[in-house]
């Protein structure tokens, strides 16, 4: 789990200035890291803890420090202040001058273009980390490994001349072949093809839950957090912004990226309170909707002590799958209060679902099933009625 | 190189030269003349005059070459008259005397006379068996004993192409002792002394001139040479050390 | 487009200048002395001295540069200090320095009147008029040549390699060797060559510093400049010599790296 400030609920912003909470016991076999580091454009300021079988995915906007906190934890980079502890052994704490260098660090890094080896073969970049290992026995031991990813024939090859997908294998298994303590991966899969990705993600979560070892990976992508990971940290600016289960962050998000990252449609309007306590937005380009205010985090200026109501620029943000599409003129009896007439523009199957582009004109995605897509007849060019709840939308800061 | 030197003087001669006045003269003379050389060449009046400085054989191989300064003055009369004989100048003059000293630097002590030059551990710069400083050189320990000639040669520890390479090893202490004219020596006083040779010893150090066939400024060539005979180019010659030539 | 093809025409154009100019030159060095004369002349000791002497120097002169110019290309690559820019520019120095002033700094330095000759006279070596002192002249003037090209070969390697390597467990010494070497190695060949090449023609800093010595310091450069005074013959004979070798190497190296390239994506 992640260390919490005592006091607090899971799911809340839990960052606090210093990182006392690190101060105290932590969990066996986690890595924890705490940096402050001001680089050119970016004051980093963090701290992250990951528990000894866990997986953390670190998301957020570029430039946000997630290869540099990936880069302080392996070693390659040295924030001005900070602490890295794994596994109770501490590799950098600049308050008592101690700053291991990396290739005494027992980590497994996996770069974005994976940076394999191009004078070696496969199953040499794969025994380069085994110093324990005798001689004699490493490529029989290398070989062994990358039959496991399935590459096995390939270990005499050169780097050059492998795919894509076995680069990032023999990538995978080189990171893994010292055994590491930890697991750092920069965005594992997006050097990869959509159709490789899909059976490389698979094989990745299962690698993962057999490590047995903090893993950080870096990810850009909402589903392969939510599929690889236990737990997402977004980060924004050099600080974390939001932690959480993925449901969490999708149920909640504290801030547009957020919100954005996990796949939420976003509009922008102008609000204000209403006498009964909700909060009007009137969406840039036409149309209104209303939403209960608040959900965690903060609020655009303004807002009074009445209820959650807000006032000024906003954005307001509500999930695919909780918006109902119904026929234009339809009466719309249910409880939905947001309705909004769009434009359908594009229609798309996605596995056993379809996402239906719509405008309003600002653009929105519904997720409907097939079934219900084909009931009503969706096609571009076709005008709808878009409806959810005023208890979905939420109100985020931009 | 003196050969990229005197080849770039030969390909820019279209135009008499600089600001329309006065003529330009090329002259290839031996690096022992420098000083004597560029003091006239300030007062030459019939044109300016520019200066090659090399070896006399290295000049003698550029003219048999095909360049064409106006003036080839040597530190011999043997290389002029063989360019003459083919055909390459015309008829030289033998216009200066010099004498051959031993010069030794400044930190050697210990040698004092031409057999001193023989003894071990003393690193010789002679010139190039080719050039003239060179050739007087070996003239005059050909004449000494066999035993003595043989341990002076023994010490022979570089053959420099002219004079400004042998005076440079000498000034910069990295040679003991070596062959080179009066006139060389006479401007470093104090990083140098002289040994004279005995009387018997001495060769015929006789330096000639000619004006090179084709050259593009013969009369101006003539008269430079005239003035090396009687003039302002003799007085210079005087003053760098140089004698009269023998009658 | 008339355009188009007048500037193509203008880039051929310029290329076929480039060519003649370059190569004139040395075709006529063989063209010149019939090839009988010039074999003949090169069976003279002194000749086959003088090109032993090179190619012996000039090797020595290679393996001193490569072994302390790689480190130090390494550290300059891979190191931001204060003074890098300085210390890169002096590593530079003797490429715009006049050979024959370098040739006068050295005695400066290393003569025996110089800064640190007594030091070296203390230590029973002896540099001036010995074949050490050429060696010596060679590595000040191709130096540059190879430090420049290895400093850019370790420049051009991915950071990520280097990186790669150090969290597997590699110390900065291992990666040095297993990746960044054997990884910039087109680059440190090419250096070496030109660095070879370099100390094949080198002239002004060997007479200055090390003297013309027959068998011990005139090396084929020094020979040809003897030779040409009254030896014309001779002179192109060593001249072709040396041409032909240059030759050989620069195209032995670039064969090398071409092989190596093609051997990779064969594989």
């Amino acid at each position: 789990m992640l260390a919490l400030e005592p006091g607090h609920t899971p799911g809340k912003r839990v960052q606090r200035r210093g990182c006392r909470w690190l101060q105290r016991e932590h969990t066996p076999g986690a890595l924890t890291l705490e940096a402050h580091h001001t680089l050119e454009a970016l004051e980093l300021d963090l701290c992250l803890e990951v528990g000894a079988s866990e997986c953390l995915a670190l998301a957020g906007p570029s430039g946000a420090g997630k290869s540099t906190v990936l880069r302080i934890a392996a070693g390659l980079a040295e924030p001005k202040r900070g602490r890295v502890i794994c596994a109770g052994e501490v590799w950098l704490d600049s308050e008592r001058g101690i700053s291991m260098p990396p290739d005494r660090r027992r980590v497994g890094f996996l770069f974005q273009d994976y940076a394999l080896f191009p004078n070696l073969s496969a199953w040499r970049n794969v025994a380069y980390g085994m110093d324990g290992v005798a001689r004699a026995q490493r490529r029989e031991r290398a070989v062994a490994l990358l039959e496991r990813f399935g590459i096995g024939a390939r270990a005499d090859a050169r780097v050059p001349t492998l795919s894509g997908g076995e680069r990032q294998r023999v990538a995978l298994a080189r990171a893994l072949a010292r055994r590491p303590r930890a697991l750092l991966l920069d965005e594992p899969l997006s050097a990869l093809d959509t159709r490789t990705r899909a059976s490389a993600s698979r094989e990745l979560g299962i690698l993962l839950r057999e490590a047995r070892v903090p893993a950080i990976l870096i990810t850009h992508d909402f589903e392969e957090a939510a599929l690889l990971s236990d737990r997402v940290a977004v980060i924004d600016a050099g600080k974390v912004v939001q932690t959480g289960t993925a449901a969490e962050l999708g149920a909640a998000p504290e801030s547009a990226f957020v919100a954005d990252f996990t796949g939420a449609v976003i509009l922008a309007g102008e609000a204000h309170s209403c006498a009964d306590g909700l909060t009007e937005i009137a969406l840039d380009g036409g149309g209104t909707v209303r939403s209960t205010g608040v959900a965690g985090g903060g609020v655009a200026s303004g807002g009074g002590t009445s209820g959650g109501g807000a006032s000024g620029r906003v954005a307001v943000t509500v999930h695919p799958w909780e918006i109902s599409v119904e026929p234009a003129g339809a009466a719309g009896e249910g409880s939905a209060q947001n309705r909004l007439t769009v434009t359908v523009a594009s229609v798309s199957p996605v596995g056993n679902r379809v996402r239906v582009g719509l405008l309003a004109p600002q653009p929105l995605v519904a997720e409907l099933t097939d079934a219900a897509a084909r009931r009503l007849e969706l096609a571009p060019g076709a005008v709808v009625v878009a409806a959810w709840k005023a208890t979905a939308t939420r109100l985020v800061v931009r | 190189m003196g050969v990229v030197a005197l080849l770039l003087a030969g390909c820019g001669e279209d135009n008499p030269g600089d600001g329309g006045g006065k003529p330009r003269l090329t002259v290839a003379a031996a690096t022992s003349l420098t000083d004597a050389f560029e003091e006239y060449g300030t007062r030459f009046d019939a044109a300016t005059a520019r200066f090659s400085f090399a070896g006399s054989d290295e000049l003698a191989a550029q003219i048999r070459r095909g360049v064409k300064p106006d003036v080839y003055a040597a530190a011999d009369t043997t290389l002029p008259r063989q360019l003459f004989e083919a055909g390459l100048v015309k008829k030289p003059v033998t216009f200066a005397r010099n004498r051959l000293v031993i010069a030794v630097a400044a930190g050697s002590g210990g040698i004092s006379s031409i057999e001193d030059l023989g003894n071990r551990g003393v690193k010789l710069a002679l010139g190039a068996a080719s050039v003239p400083v060179g050739e007087y050189a070996r003239e005059v320990i050909a004449h000494l004993p066999d035993a003595e000639g043989e341990a002076i040669l023994a010490n022979v520890r570089s053959n420099e192409p002219n004079v400004a390479g042998v005076l440079g090893k000498l000034t910069l202490g990295a040679a003991d002792a070596g062959f080179l004219y009066i006139t060389d020596v006479s401007a470093v006083r104090d990083e140098v002394r002289t040994i004279e040779l005995p009387k018997d010893l001495q060769p015929s150090v006789d330096y000639g001139a000619a004006v090179v066939v084709g050259a593009e400024q013969p009369q101006a060539a003539r008269e430079f040479i005239d003035g090396l005979l009687d003039g302002r180019g003799f007085d210079a010659l005087q003053q760098a050390g140089f004698e009269p030539p023998r009658k | 487009m008339s355009g188009g093809r007048l500037f193509r025409a203008l880039l051929w154009g310029a290329l076929a200048v480039a060519l003649v100019f370059l190569a004139l030159p040395l075709v006529a060095i063989f063209v010149e002395g019939g090839p009988g004369e010039l074999l003949a002349s090169l069976g003279e000791p002194g000749a086959l001295d003088a090109l032993r002497l090179s190619l012996q120097a000039t090797t020595v002169a290679l393996v001193v540069i490569v072994a302390v110019g790689t480190p130090a290309a390494w550290l300059l690559a891979t190191r931001s200090f204060r003074g890098r820019a300085i210390a890169i520019t002096l590593v530079e120095l003797p490429l715009v320095v006049p050979p024959a002033v370098a040739g006068i700094g050295l005695l400066a330095t290393l003569g025996p009147a110089g800064l640190l000759g007594g030091a070296i006279a203390a230590t029973g070596l002896e540099l001036v008029f010995e074949t050490a002192g050429v060696v010596v002249a060679l590595t000040f003037v191709a130096s540059p040549f190879y430090i420049r090209q290895a400093l850019a070969a370790f420049g051009a390697l991915d950071p990520a390699l280097i990186e790669a390597s150090r969290t597997l467990g590699a110390s900065e010494a291992r990666t040095f060797a297993r990746i960044a070497v054997p990884n910039a190695l087109p680059g440190l060949v090419a250096g070496g060559a030109l660095a070879w090449g370099r100390a094949l023609g080198e002239f002004g800093a060997t007479l200055v510093f090390a003297g013309s010595l027959s068998g011990v310091t005139q090396t084929a450069p020094l020979a040809i400049y003897e030779r040409f005074s009254d030896d014309f013959t001779g002179a192109l004979a060593l001249s072709a010599v040396l041409v032909a070798v240059s030759a050989a190497i620069l195209l032995g190296v670039k064969l090398a790296s071409g092989a190596r390239v093609l051997g990779d994506a064969r594989a």
